[in-house]
């Protein structure tokens, strides 16, 4: 078997059990934790008898494993199952079709808007290390780790929606209703979950970027004569983005977590604010496949990264 | 050139560029603005309202015999009707029903109004309102309002547009079961329903209402549009309402005061204040219909012992509680019958509900148990229901040297021990149960479908028994008077403090009137203006 096939495949084996094992961990510890999907249901009507009837409609009174063999029987066949209590009977794959394209649109939004602003500071602050501009880029850095992304978004709807109207405080509009839309009502949230990737990405960047400068043989071409912009974009910018990328991939993982978060703060029906809603109201099922959901994404993305390292530095592939 | 001068204009060029990027892409943003907002968010006269239900994101389903949670009745009161209806001062009038009358203690009769249709254009007739009440009544449904109706014998249709119902004896609280609240009494199509439910009845039903649901998204948002032949001349004037679930009421708030919400459901008690001074809001308060109450185990220790109940009932202050926990926004409880249902309540506080700390501690030394006994008190949540048992732990310990710890856990689990009777004290109250009997009957009974607390005492148990078979309004009332001044002496429940019902309006909103069980929906008809 050639050697990269056999890297990918190790990858994918890696991947899935992952997945097992993590969705395991999650259905375990929703079972551990106190309250009952039937008296969600049921409310105040709840009685011994209509519990026992609720359980047993929905197979909860199976012992555990089967529980989750059951579950994860549907998944290797693409069925997540049915809601128990968000939206009983309802499909859980009808539920991530809905609230799936919200979640990755505010996803990548936010990750643009980091890429771009640490992209302009972080070169901004390497080429001008010492200065002004550097000193206000690193504290912008360590102001942006140190803030609370929830505490952030309200920050931004007191600020820019409730004062002076320019956003939306609440709610967002789907990619497919309107692109625009979209695009407006989602800044807010993109950008508090933006803003600590951004300084750390700007952090990031900046000092990859400082140590490329230095480099012997960034100071040799620039003895021999080479443009300023020849020796940036060839020697060091190119250098730099490797570890850039790597972040960028790391903190995606931050990024889920912020989703959740900010979907609940902005009202944004994603994946987030749905396992949310699925763990208070005890919707096993809901909350498993978020959970599968949010592992894969994690692990599609390490992959992608992966790849893209391999593509900027081909020593790598070996 | 030098190396020098070179970087020097490249930073010129990347700082032009960058200025350029950044005029572009504000401009960007404002140029979308106007596209979005007025698809969006204008509001052309009131033809589309927005109204929130705030700290609740589940409905599961609209069917009025199968739902039990608040939010689904929130959305149900729009789109249905039941044979009568509260008003504003809990009292009982007509809705579907034209009139009523009192045959006999056993029968009530109905006269519907003529000309009443459901959405989909057939005509209510009295077969209807037979199906419907015989459709919760039934074993096989599962529904969780079954109970309510136990004491109907059978349901008499005499014409198209008459019926009488006929309970095994006289039962006083029938006819507020038969209204529009949450006891699955609404009015349904027996031709969509007669041959078992359709599965999408629980997302799109049909009732008599004043809206028709249109969309529902679970978790996330319900859309109502108005039905234009109800039964109200001239209701309903907004023609579409869309109904966000936000479950942070803090984020309820904000939308409001962004203007992307024209109404919510609640309000947290903590902006309340702040809000009434705020000119971009109307907040609408007033006493709601519940009672919040610690909960106390009659059969084990120390609950047991009635003098340590009582010596608990007098050791804290209720209004430090309405202030600390409510920030102001209520009222200290006389009893366990909310004040809003002002026939049968009590209008002055017996001593045992009053702190005094002499008294208390007199009461104590008279108790089997010493003072530093363990005592979880049981709660849930993070938010006030926490604060609540917090607040009285930390008082009752203070004046009387009482070991009481809060025990935090969620509040289906709480609910849970309950009914099985392990706990030794809890947190508790309802809210939005509208008949006296709800209260005192199920909670103070010895057969009590509420009463965890294992509290028996055949005096109570007599004048509740009497007070369901009483008819006459004030005889009744003072039934449960009676009733509820011999429990406060024994103290298997203490009353605390009862919470007011907040909405959040836009400044522009005119004609939602605000009803003591928070009857959202059926507020919807008759707004005005948005």
């Amino acid at each position: 078997m050639p050697a990269h096939l056999k890297y990918f495949l190790s990858r994918f084996l890696g991947a899935l059990a992952t997945i097992v094992v993590g969705s395991f961990l999650v259905f375990m510890v929703m079972k551990a934790a106190p309250g009952d999907p039937a008296l969600t249901v049921l409310g105040d009507f709840a009685t011994p008898e209509t519990i026992v009837e609720f359980n047993k409609k929905h197979g909860l009174d199976n012992p555990l494993i089967i529980q989750y063999l059951d579950w994860f029987n549907g998944v290797i066949r693409f069925n997540f199952g049915q809601s128990l209590t968000i939206s009983s009977g309802q499909d859980i794959s009808d539920l991530l079709a809905y609230r799936l394209p919200n979640t990755i649109t505010i996803g990548i939004y936010s990750i643009v808007i980091a890429t771009l602003v640490s992209l302009v500071l972080g070169t901004a602050a390497a080429l001008n290390r010492g200065k002004l501009t550097d000193t206000a880029t690193t504290s912008f850095s360590i102001l942006g780790v140190s803030m609370p992304d929830f505490w952030l978004g309200y920050m931004l709807i007191l600020g820019l929606s409730i004062n002076i109207g320019l956003f939306p405080a609440y709610g967002f509009i789907s990619p497919f209703e309107s692109i625009s839309g979209s695009l407006h009502s989602g800044f807010l949230p993109a950008l508090a979950i933006a803003a600590p990737m951004a300084a750390v990405f700007s952090r990031t960047l900046r000092a990859s970027l400082v140590e490329n400068l230095n480099r012997d043989h960034v100071i040799v071409a620039k003895s021999i004569g080479h443009s300023y912009k020849f020796i940036f974009l060839h020697h060091v910018f190119r250098n730099s983005i490797i570890p850039f990328v790597v972040v960028i991939g790391l903190q995606v993982r931050y990024l889920l977590g912020g989703v959740v978060i900010i979907e609940k703060i902005f009202g944004i029906n994603g994946i987030g604010s749905l396992m949310v809603e699925a763990a208070f109201a005890r919707d096993y099922f809901v909350v498993q496949a978020c959970a599968v959901v949010f592992l894969a994404t994690v692990l599609v993305i390490n992959f992608i990264v992966d790849m893209i390292c391999v593509l900027l530095d081909p020593r790598r592939a070996s | 050139m030098s190396v020098q001068m070179k970087e020097k204009k490249n930073q010129e060029l990347n700082m032009s560029r960058r200025t350029l990027l950044k005029a572009g892409a504000a401009g960007g943003v404002l140029a979308m603005i106007p596209a979005w907002a007025s698809k969006a968010f204008a509001e052309t006269g009131c033809s589309e309202l927005t109204a929130a239900i705030t700290g609740f994101t589940t409905i599961n389903t609209l069917d009025p015999s199968q739902a039990t949670l608040i939010p689904e009745f929130y959305v149900l009161w729009g789109v249905f009707n039941s044979l009568v209806k509260f008003n504003e001062n809990m009292e009982i009038v007509p809705d579907l029903a034209e009139s009523y009358e009192i045959v006999s203690p056993t029968v009530l009769r109905f006269k519907l109004r003529d000309g009443v249709k459901f959405h989909d254009g057939h005509d209510v007739t009295a077969e209807d309102v037979k199906f419907s009440l015989e459709r919760t009544m039934d074993e096989s449904q599962g529904s969780p309002h079954r109970n309510k109706f136990e004491a109907v014998s059978e349901i008499n249709v005499l014409n198209r547009v008459e019926l009488e119902i006929v309970t095994r004896e006289p039962f006083a609280p029938m006819l507020s079961y038969l209204s529009n609240t949450r006891t699955g009494s609404q009015i349904v199509p027996k031709h969509l329903l007669e041959n078992g439910t359709p599965s999408d009845f629980s997302t799109s039903p049909v009732g008599t209402g004043a809206y028709r649901v249109t969309n529902m998204e679970a978790g996330a948002s319900v859309t109502l549009e108005s039905f234009n032949e109800y039964f109200v001349a001239n209701q309903p004037k907004v023609s579409k309402i869309n109904i966000p679930l936000i479950s942070e009421e803090s984020a309820g708030v904000n939308a409001l005061l962004g203007g992307n919400v024209d109404i919510t459901s609640t309000a947290p008690f903590s902006d309340v204040k702040n809000l009434k001074d705020d000119s971009r809001v109307q907040v609408l308060s007033s006493p709601g219909v519940n009672t919040r109450f610690i909960s106390l185990n009659t059969k084990t220790a120390p609950f047991d012992d009635v003098h340590f109940r009582r010596a608990i009932s007098m050791a804290f202050s209720r209004q430090a509680m309405v202030d600390v926990v409510l920030f102001g926004e209520g009222k200290v409880a006389k009893g366990v019958i909310p004040s809003s249902i002002s026939w049968a309540s009590r209008d002055t506080s017996s001593d045992i509900l009053n702190m005094d700390a002499e008294k208390a501690r007199e009461e104590l030394s008279k108790s089997a148990y010493p003072a530093d006994i363990e005592v979880k008190l049981l709660t849930w949540g993070s938010g006030w229901w926490k604060r609540f048992a917090e607040v009285f732990a930390l008082q009752v310990n203070q004046t009387l040297g009482t070991n009481i710890s809060v025990e935090v856990s969620e509040s289906g689990a709480v609910y849970q021990r309950k009914q099985s009777g392990d706990f030794q004290a809890s947190i508790w109250g309802w809210l939005g149960l509208i008949d006296p009997d709800e209260y005192a009957y199920e909670i103070l009974h010895t057969k009590g479908s509420r009463n965890y607390g294992g509290y028996s005492n055949p005096e109570v148990d007599s004048l509740l028994e009497q007070a369901r078979r009483e008819f006459d309004q004030s005889v009744r009332g003072n039934l449960y008077r009676q009733a509820e001044s011999i429990m406060q002496e024994d103290c298997p429940v203490i009353p605390c403090f009862e919470s007011n019902i907040h909405n959040l309006l836009a400044p522009d909103v005119r004609g939602f009137k605000q009803l003591p069980y928070s009857a959202f929906g059926s507020q919807f008809a008759s707004i005005s203006e948005c």
